[in-house]
């Protein structure tokens, strides 16, 4: 490090899924297991901490992407990790990617206003945009795509060059292996699952103490997944309530895996803190939190059941196997008008014939059928007569925005939050075997340093006031068009007279979207029609 | 992100697209383990002789966008057939479709 670099301003160290339930019983001393992230539990006594509460699906990419961007799904366009285009008969499936991501980033606004800036292991980040003062390496991108993705050109050439034991294959997002998180695995596969995130959360941390110390951004921010990941399969062992009263060998092996990693990330966080050095704000995010999930609803099946899905027919052959077993709708289009498209969207789609002779529902009757639907889901009944469906979303009551007809009709809000399934499966309901990790909507929100309250814990906030608290801890204005707020109150008093927060221009859009943000005939007619169809339009 | 060319204006040939596809799977691919012996060529396909898996396809899309195009492309009409995803593709079949839509 440069003496003539400055240090930064602020550190920004995103926790996916992190939920006080387990961290507060990390930061205290337990008997037998002593203190688990002594650091982090000075810091929080050191700072303020409030529940932060997450996008109305409580989903990685929507809701990292309101983190980055100060908006709603409904405004910056990503709902999901799969992005699925109804093509009449057929849907066309891809990923999401940061071209989809349609309001500016912090990370751009900071740089327009001269900032240096890394981003590290953020989703939605690739390909890195172009107008970038400072470092990208993305997240959820493979390995074989790291090196293309990272910004500026030549930066993954340099951490390989001068990070001692980097391996992106250790590293980076492997779909397969995402795809276990959600899956019901054997004692070993969830024990080498867990295993499996120590030594590429160490390989993240490398990059980000190297970028630190030789970039001296302004503004850096990493985000460490294990936490997320972790939890989806190894709850059982983590959450105390959950202790069983005479652990067994592997409950024993599982819960001493977890406690390692939560000591490493401990240590990460402590390096980074140091590193950017006592004059630096610090500020904690997660995109939602965590609970534990004990019955699975099988959407797509009790859709089967109402009458609205039929399921592509299976010859039995590898390929249909393959199809059948994959993460996304395999629904017989000629005969569906309601369905779910991925089991992390959480919701229903609802078919809309626009043209005589598509499949769907006439757009004159669109809101009874959805009316219908949302009664007919609340009436649901797991086997001890309990609702399984509490609360039922209507996009335009939720996803407000140019996007919110991309957002599913319905989203879903299970009572154990738990995410749906759209196997081909009887019952529609049934009880898991053990309970596993699941989102809760309400994840952290932690800060501490120069001008930060000491020891305080605040009201809950929105997830929309992470990215304007993160810009003002950068000394910059406002967008007006953010849709949250600074968190004024995590504060002194004397620090925030002499910060005040100021107003400024509205966020960009990206050239290549401003080229297309004149609306065409047709995306005109869409909007009217969805208009028509909430009957806010005649 | 390494950009290859200036942005592309109509019409585009599919002859002329082929040594541009090439120089960017040849950097796409430059790190990777595929058994592909030789240069790249029209008749080069993705998963047979390069190893692609259906996620680098997806990035391979996003790079051609970004790189040869310039403007997202209807891609579904070249990987969905029939209501399937097609098994392999050419250098020569990716190139023919671009020729066709810019």
């Amino acid at each position: 490090m440069s003496a003539s670099q400055p240090p930064p301003q602020t550190l920004f160290i995103g926790l996916d899924g992190c939920t006080y339930t387990i961290l507060d019983e990390l930061i205290r001393e337990r008997p037998g297991e002593g203190l688990v992230m002594p650091f982090l539990a000075d810091l929080i006594g050191r700072g303020v901490r409030c529940k932060l509460r997450s996008t109305p699906n409580p989903l990685t990419p929507p809701a990292w992407t309101t983190i980055m961007t100060g908006k709603g799904p409904g405004s910056h366009g990503v709902f999901d990790f799969i992005r699925a285009e109804d093509k009449g008969g057929d849907v066309y499936w891809t990923l999401y990617d940061s071209r989809d991501v349609d309001s500016e980033m912090i990370w751009s606004i900071a740089s327009r206003a001269g900032k240096k800036i890394a981003a590290l292991n953020f989703p939605l980040t690739a390909p890195p945009p172009k107008d970038i003062n400072g470092a990208i390496v993305p997240g959820f991108i493979p390995a074989k795509h790291l090196r293309r993705n990272s910004h500026p050109q030549g930066l993954f050439e340099r951490i390989k060059q001068d990070v001692p034991g980097f391996d992106p294959k250790e590293l980076a997002w492997d779909f397969d292996k995402e795809k276990q998180a959600m899956e019901t695995l054997s004692d070993a596969d969830m024990e080498n699952w867990v295993r499996y995130h120590l030594p590429r959360e160490e390989q993240w941390f490398k990059i980000a103490e190297y970028v630190l110390t030789q970039e001296r951004p302004d503004l850096m921010a990493v985000m460490f997944d294990g936490t997320d990941k972790i939890q989806h399969q190894a709850w059982q062992f983590l959450d105390p309530r959950l202790a069983p009263a005479q652990p067994s060998e592997l409950y024993r092996r599982v819960r001493g895996v977890c406690l390692d990693y939560f000591r490493n990330l401990d240590r990460y966080i402590e390096r980074l803190v140091t590193a950017a050095g006592p004059q630096a704000q610090v500020y904690f995010a997660s995109d939602h939190g965590f609970t534990a999930t004990v019955e699975v609803l099988r959407i797509n099946s009790y859709l089967e059941d109402l009458g609205y899905l039929k399921f592509a027919a299976n010859d039995g052959s590898e390929l249909a196997r393959r199809r059948e077993a994959a993460d996304f709708a395999n629904v017989d289009w000629s005969q569906t008008v309601a369905y779910c498209r991925t089991p992390s969207s959480n919701g229903i789609h609802i078919r809309v014939a626009s043209n005589p002779g598509d499949v769907g529902i006439p757009k004159k009757d669109y809101q009874r059928f959805r009316d219908k639907l949302i009664e007919q889901l609340k009436a649901l009944r797991n086997d001890q007569g309990e609702p399984v469906v509490v609360d039922v979303l209507k996009r335009e009551d939720w996803f407000p925005g140019p996007h919110m007809k991309d957002a599913c009709d319905l989203t879903l809000v299970l009572r154990d939050h738990g995410f749906v399934s759209i196997r081909n499966l009887k019952p529609a309901v049934v009880r898991r075997p053990n309970p596993i990790g699941t989102h809760h909507p309400d994840g952290i929100f932690i800060a501490c340093g120069p001008g930060v309250k000491a020891g305080e814990t605040l009201a809950r906030r929105q997830i929309v006031d992470v990215a304007p608290t993160l810009l003002h801890s950068l000394g910059l204005p406002i967008p007006e068009d953010f849709e949250g707020a600074v968190a004024e109150n995590f504060f002194e008093p004397d620090w925030l007279a002499q910060h005040p927060v100021r107003a400024g221009a509205p966020t960009r859009r990206r050239g290549e979207r401003e080229q297309t943000q004149e609306m065409d005939a047709q995306e005109k007619q869409q909007i009217i029609e969805q208009l028509q169809m909430l009957g806010y339009m005649e | 992100m390494n950009d290859h060319s200036e942005p592309l204006h109509a019409p585009t040939d599919a002859e002329s697209l082929v040594p541009r596809l090439v120089a960017l799977l040849e950097d796409f691919t430059q790190d990777w383990d595929h058994e592909l012996s030789g240069q790249m060529t029209r008749e080069t396909r993705l998963l047979a002789d390069l190893g692609f898996e259906s996620i680098d396809i997806i990035q391979l899309v996003v790079a051609i966008e970004e790189e040869i195009t310039h403007k997202k492309m209807p891609f579904d009409q070249l990987l969905l057939k029939d209501g399937r995803y097609v098994d392999d593709l050419s250098i020569g079949q990716i190139a023919d479709f671009l020729a066709r839509h810019l």
